[in-house]
């Protein structure tokens, strides 16, 4: 706006009488609309799945003249029913943002960073990166990929990383979110696969949320839980009395990391009851009995002692596990950040296999996934695992993938890449020489923050793909790449519950920034791979690829010919084979819009059976002791902030809807033994670093315990480097601290 | 080429709007909200109110975003907010619940009552108190009315907007934003009848715990809830210091009209025609500044002379139509000092009209913030502020004046120095309060200028202080004009500091909020 456009505006909101009732006039829109704002009246909308966490909600949004001015949520999706969280209502603002990274910029001589041409960029990535492999090996470049692109980038990502630039390691931020989790599956169902589907929130009679505060951070599917006609029993398990466990029909406050101890008290208290589901456990799993050899050492007053519950509360919870109602267990973080996390989440899913909730409506041992896409890199990021859910490591799967793209099997490597904190100590030993991020903020979100900084300065060239240049991790960046953010570009995530859904480009990209999509592209022809690529020149010529790198496997989508079929039918879950009962006389599919895995008992081991995997649980890795008498819980803080805040702190609104700066919830009685008063300035300090946060006091901080949300970027610096030695997922959710005032 | 295809943007393929075309005679999201409204309208002795079940409300703040977005609010601008209210045992038995608020469309709403141009109307039919847009002057005195921190100033537009409960929609049959758009559906509309909830809330029946007294102004959002709530909760916000705007137009307006009012007494008490002359003058420049000032703090200023309509119920009108009648006298009385065509008897009666009309503005000024009900700003606390300054900036204003053409009258040192010395007694004894077991109003503003604003107090005293001592030398030296004009600087400034403590500390009642840092 120009000034004189400024003053005109203004002279006429301040003198005349009439402009400003004009604005809030609302009118009725089409489209299934009800009525809008004048102001941003739609003449047309599409929908898109939004970009922030896995529920996967579908977005209406408002468009004129094909750019998005407004958004709504979509009535008629089968994910949210017309709902969405203030994220996805606010998912239009972070698009406009001062901050975005509109040119590449290049680290000069000057140790600055300055806007350059893509070609200069293009020159820098792959001189630089050329030169760091012929100096140390082409495995001394690794990448770090997300879960919050679409899948087709992520394939597209992976695939030139490895296929194309000769790349051996790379990972993702869904390391930090979801490996357990798909460890756990792996192992004992055969294959990464989440059970459920959101219908089985409102069919189950008795659901277990551990770990996991629905409530600000899925909000969506806690829609789905207050749907549920039974009258269920909701448990909460978290040491913190959440807004979850406030809502549930009993929380129980156990003692952090005791979560596994419990879990296995239960199943021992079950067995010894002799209300375990035999006739499942025979027919579909194997390794039962070992199992309850094991369970022998444990029984309900071993879980009392170690979780601090009392144990007719534990007999209760048993009883409710072994009823032989519906019941489910949902997990999130709690579980998935913890260092026997795969054990923790397998003594979930043994519970339900023992009990035979599994299969039925209402039944499962269920993670809710965080990023938007996790799912997709879990099964198509090509990092740890070869596309498609498959193995580096096995000539055949190599194979398989070097036919299906038809490319040399000697390009795909035959090495099982290092996971993010083995890529980050090899950059510590010097082997690592060249870093790509791509869509995630290491220097925010990664644990045990000043190491990480103290070994960014052992990389030759680290460049960073974002929508911002002021993410942390861009402003340490050699090279940062500007990208287009959600809303600028097509593609399809997967959800928590396996539903594939397409998201779209309502705007236009600032300036020269390009979709990631558009960026590897791009790499490709300057690194001179584009001849591997020469089919992959649109998002949904990829997703067909895709889909035929899924055949055969569990995760089959072999049945979706392109985005149409996904537009048509609200999202589709996986598998969807390509059968011929699969459409009807006229090619429209039929197929049920919320389906569930293992209705028949078959799992996906060679032998069709699940496996029961066990193991002793082991202490914490820094219990509190005299010097740190604190044990430190992080997560989430509202539903209005996402990670590390990138986005969600470029919305008025959102940034209104939570607290700006750091803090730290005390227990009341802690803090009034130390003197902390209330909104004081507080010095949490761990053995790795020291910050300074508000305090505040609370009751539903159990003593002993504090607790600090993870957007803040101070709160990594005290977090400690544990990790599941399966899942390799950092220990995030507990360390030890101490607190004085400030 | 990839920037040129970044560039463009497909037009939505057609068959989407098409398929939609056909549902234009019932919103789609209407399936959800239908039993969340009610069927009819309100009857007589009725109205529509919000009704909030705190048991399904987790938080999510969804209502907040969209009432944003379905209302095409400006970038900043929110109608609704979610805060939390705490308590209870330890641990497992302890309570946290997220609460949502907006515009309360109370039975008796303090925004209406104090508007000066009657930019508010509570719908006769359904209740919603609504804001004119193209009425408001934008002088945000319905904020600091408001108990419930509601009414939010647009800087861009000057003027205040807020919740008007979607009436359009709800005339339509379509939802509130909110209630379109609560995944839980813990908001819906429903119908109360007016007068038994006047009798609930000023009898003292529960609005919602830590939310500020219902009797005030009668808010009809019901809050149910089938929990007990403990009965030591506290809102999120309660030990959050933040300080209010200092609204510094206000500031100059209040201490330079009292300042005006007190130097045309002394214009009328003055033996010496010159003195007179010079405190008329003064006092003149004092108010055309002090009343220009008022004006900048409009934000829409050519609507000011509407001012009058709210005569009826608004102190704020009050004062703008007293301090108008004040300058027409006091330009008179003035003017009468430089010419000798106004026969002595209508210069005294103008000079006791200026005087008596400026007292009147200057009561109207102490009972806005009064009709607040904010205690910071309580009778007796106004009262002694601005009636305050008035006297002892005339007081000191005399001496001032004296010394510079003869000597001081010596003998009004003595009120002076009581005067400004009962304000600095009085506010240090109100930071007392901060000791105080409970977070009171009164703790809090003590609290604000102790630890937030502790410069700002502390100059504020060093300010009187020094004006105090340069006075103290007067009485050695008490022809020096130069340090009886620096006195009365200091004094001035100390007031001006005394005045933005006024704004910033004081504790503005709010619905409870979440955590603040």
């Amino acid at each position: 706006m120009s000034p004189v456009d400024f003053v005109k505006g203004q002279l006429r909101f301040r003198c005349h009488d009439g402009v400003l009732t004009e604005r809030l006039v609302q009118t009725p829109a089409a489209y299934g609309l009800g009525r809008v704002p004048n102001s941003t009246k739609p003449d047309a909308t599409v929908d898109s799945v939004c970009g922030y966490c896995a529920t996967g909600c579908s977005l209406k949004v408002h468009l004129t003249e094909g750019s998005a001015v407004n958004l709504s949520a979509n009535s008629n999706y089968p994910v949210n029913l017309g709902m969405a969280c203030p994220k996805g209502w606010e998912a239009l603002a972070p698009l406009a943002a001062s901050d975005r990274a509109t040119t590449p910029l290049l680290r000069g001589d000057d140790g600055k960073l300055a806007p350059v041409t893509w070609g200069a960029a293009m020159d820098a990535f792959c001189g630089r990166f050329k030169d760091v492999q012929s100096a140390h090996g082409a495995g001394s470049v690794a990448f770090l990929s997300t879960g919050q692109i679409v899948t087709e980038e992520m394939a597209y990502l992976g695939a030139l990383a490895k296929f194309g630039m000769g790349v051996l390691h790379g990972d993702g931020n869904t390391r930090q979110c979801m490996a357990t989790a798909a460890t756990a599956y792996k192992q004992s169902f055969g294959y990464d696969a989440p059970p459920y589907t959101y219908q089985d929130f409102e069919e189950s009679d008795v659901l277990i949320f551990v770990g996991a505060n629905p409530c600000i951070a899925h909000p969506i599917m806690w829609q789905r839980v207050m749907r549920n006609q039974r009258n269920p029993e909701i448990i909460v398990v978290d040491p913190r009395k959440t807004e979850t466990a406030m809502a549930a029909t009993k929380h129980l406050p156990l003692k952090p990391k005791s979560d596994l101890a419990l879990f296995y008290g239960l199943a021992a208290h079950i067995v010894s009851l002799g209300l375990v589901d035999r006739a499942y456990i025979d027919a579909h799993t194997n390794d039962y009995d070992a199992f309850a050899a094991f369970l022998s050492d444990y029984n309900l007053e071993t879980a009392a002692e170690a979780t601090g519950l009392e144990v007719y509360e534990l007999d209760a919870l048993a009883h409710m596990i072994a009823s032989g109602k519906r019941v489910s267990f949902w997990w999130t973080m709690g579980v998935n950040q913890s260092y026997e996390g795969t054990r923790l989440a397998q003594s979930m899913i043994n519970l339900a296999l023992m009990t035979g909730n599994m299969g039925k409506p209402g039944t499962g041992a269920n993670s809710i996934t965080g990023q938007c896409n996790a799912m997709g890199s879990r099964l198509f990021s090509n990092t740890t695992g070869l596309l498609g859910g498959r193995n580096f490591e096995s000539e055949s799967d190599r194979q398989d993938v070097a036919d299906i793209l038809d490319i040399p099997v000697d390009s795909i490597p035959a090495e099982q890449s290092l996971s993010y904190h083995e890529i980050i100590d090899a950059i510590d030993r010097g082997e690592i020489k060249g870093l790509w991020l791509v869509a995630t903020n290491t220097a925010h979100s990664w644990i045990n923050q000043k190491r990480f900084r103290k070994v960014r300065e052992k990389l030759d060239f680290l460049v960073v793909q974002d929508m911002y240049h002021t993410t942390e991790s861009a402003e340490i960046a050699d090279l940062v790449l500007p990208a287009a953010g959600w809303g600028e570009k097509d593609g399809v995530f997967i959800n928590s519950e396996r539903r594939i859904g397409r998201t779209r480009k309502v705007r236009k990209a600032p300036g020269q920034a390009l979709s990631d999509f558009n960026i590897f592209r791009l790499i490709a022809h300057h690194w001179g791979c584009a001849e591997l690529f020469k089919d992959w020149d649109s998002p949904e010529a990829v997703f067909r690829i895709l889909t035929r790198l899924s055949k055969g496997m569990p995760c089959d989508i072999t049945g979706i010919e392109g985005y149409a079929d996904l537009d048509a039918l609200g999202g589709i879950q996986w598998p969807c084979v390509s059968t011929p009962e699969l459409r009807d006389e006229h090619g429209e599919m039929q197929i049920e819009q919320q389906r569930r895995l293992f209705e028949d008992g078959q799992y996906y081991h060679q032998d069709g059976r699940a496996k029961f995997l066990f193991e002793a649980p082991r202490p914490m890795p820094e219990p509190a002791n005299e010097e740190y008498p604190l044990i430190l819980l992080t997560g989430r803080g509202t539903s209005s902030q996402w990670h590390t805040q990138t986005r969600t702190e470029k919305s008025d609104v959102l940034r209104k809807l939570y607290p700006k700066n750091p803090y730290v919830e005390i227990n009341r009685i802690d803090a009034s033994e130390q003197g902390i008063t209330p909104n004081s300035t507080v010095t949490i300090s761990s053995r790795r670093g020291s910050v300074e946060a508000t305090a505040v006091l609370l009751a539903s901080v159990q003593r002993g315990q504090v607790f600090m949300p993870m957007h803040y970027g101070v709160t990594n610096h005290l977090t400690a480097d544990a990790f599941d030695p399966y899942s390799k997922q950092p220990s995030y959710k507990a360390c030890a601290v101490k607190i004085s005032i400030s | 080429m990839l920037l040129k295809e970044q560039g463009t943007l497909q037009t939505p393929v057609g068959v989407f709007s098409a398929k939609h075309e056909a549902a234009i005679s019932e919103p789609e999201q209407s399936q959800f909200y239908k039993q969340l409204i009610p069927l009819s309208k309100p009857g007589a002795g009725e109205q529509y109110a919000f009704k909030v079940d705190l048991d399904k409300c987790t938080g999510c703040k969804a209502c907040v975003s969209a009432c944003h977005s379905l209302n095409g609010l400006d970038e900043h601008e929110t109608w609704r907010d979610v805060g939390t209210i705490h308590g209870g045992g330890l641990a497992g038995a302890s309570y946290t619940q997220t609460v949502t608020t907006a515009c309360h469309h109370c039975a008796d709403p303090a925004c209406l009552n104090g508007c000066p141009v009657l930019a508010y109307e509570k719908d006769p039919d359904t209740g919603i108190v609504r804001h004119l847009d193209d009425q408001c002057i934008g002088c945000q005195y319905c904020a600091l009315k408001c108990p419930y921190d509601v009414p939010k100033y647009s800087k861009s537009l000057g003027i205040v907007r807020k919740c008007d409960m979607c009436h359009s929609r709800l005339a339509e049959g379509e939802a509130p934003a909110c209630v379109q758009a609560c995944p839980t559906e813990a908001i819906s509309i429903t119908i109360v009848n007016t007068e038994a909830t006047v009798t609930a809330a000023r009898t003292g029946a529960g609005f919602l715990p830590t939310a500020p007294d219902p009797s005030y102004t009668v808010p009809t959002t019901q809050y149910v809830t089938q929990r007990t709530i403990p009965a030591d909760v506290e809102a999120g916000d309660l030990y959050a210091l933040k300080p209010e705007h200092a609204h510094l137009p206000l500031v100059f307006m209040l201490v330079l009209t009292q300042l005006s009012v007190g130097f045309y007494g002394l214009g009328l008490f003055a033996t010496d025609a010159t003195v007179s002359t010079i405190a008329r003058v003064i006092a003149f420049l004092a108010m055309a500044l002090g009343l220009a000032a008022s004006t900048s703090h409009l934000g829409r200023p050519l609507g000011a002379w509407r001012a009058f309509l709210g005569l009826r119920r608004s102190w704020l009108s009050r004062e703008i139509v007293v301090f108008g009648a004040f300058s027409g006298v006091a330009f008179g009385y003035t003017a009468a000092a430089f010419t000798d065509l106004v026969p002595e008897v209508v210069e005294v009666g103008l000079g006791w009209a200026t005087v008596l009309s400026g007292l009147l503005g200057v009561y109207c000024s102490v009972m806005i913030y009064h009709d607040t009900q904010r205690p910071f700003w309580k009778f007796s606390v106004s009262a002694l502020k601005f009636f305050g300054s008035m006297l002892g900036l005339a007081l000191a204003g005399h001496i001032a004046i004296t010394s510079y053409f003869s000597e001081a009258n010596v003998v009004l040192l003595f009120p002076m120095f009581v005067m400004f010395a009962t304000k600095l007694v009085f506010e240090a004894f109100l930071l007392g309060d901060a000791s105080a077991v409970t977070m009171t109003p009164a703790r809090k503003s003590a609290m604000l200028m102790l630890y937030p604003l502790r410069k700002l107090t502390l100059t504020r005293f060093i300010f009187t202080g020094l004006g105090l001592l340069a006075f103290g030398f007067v009485i050695i030296d008490s022809s020096n004009a130069v340090l009886s004009a620096a006195g009365f600087s200091f004094l001035l400034i100390g007031e001006l500091l005394e005045r933005v403590l006024f704004f910033k500390a004081v504790a503005a009642p709010k619905m409870p909020g979440g955590v603040m840092t």
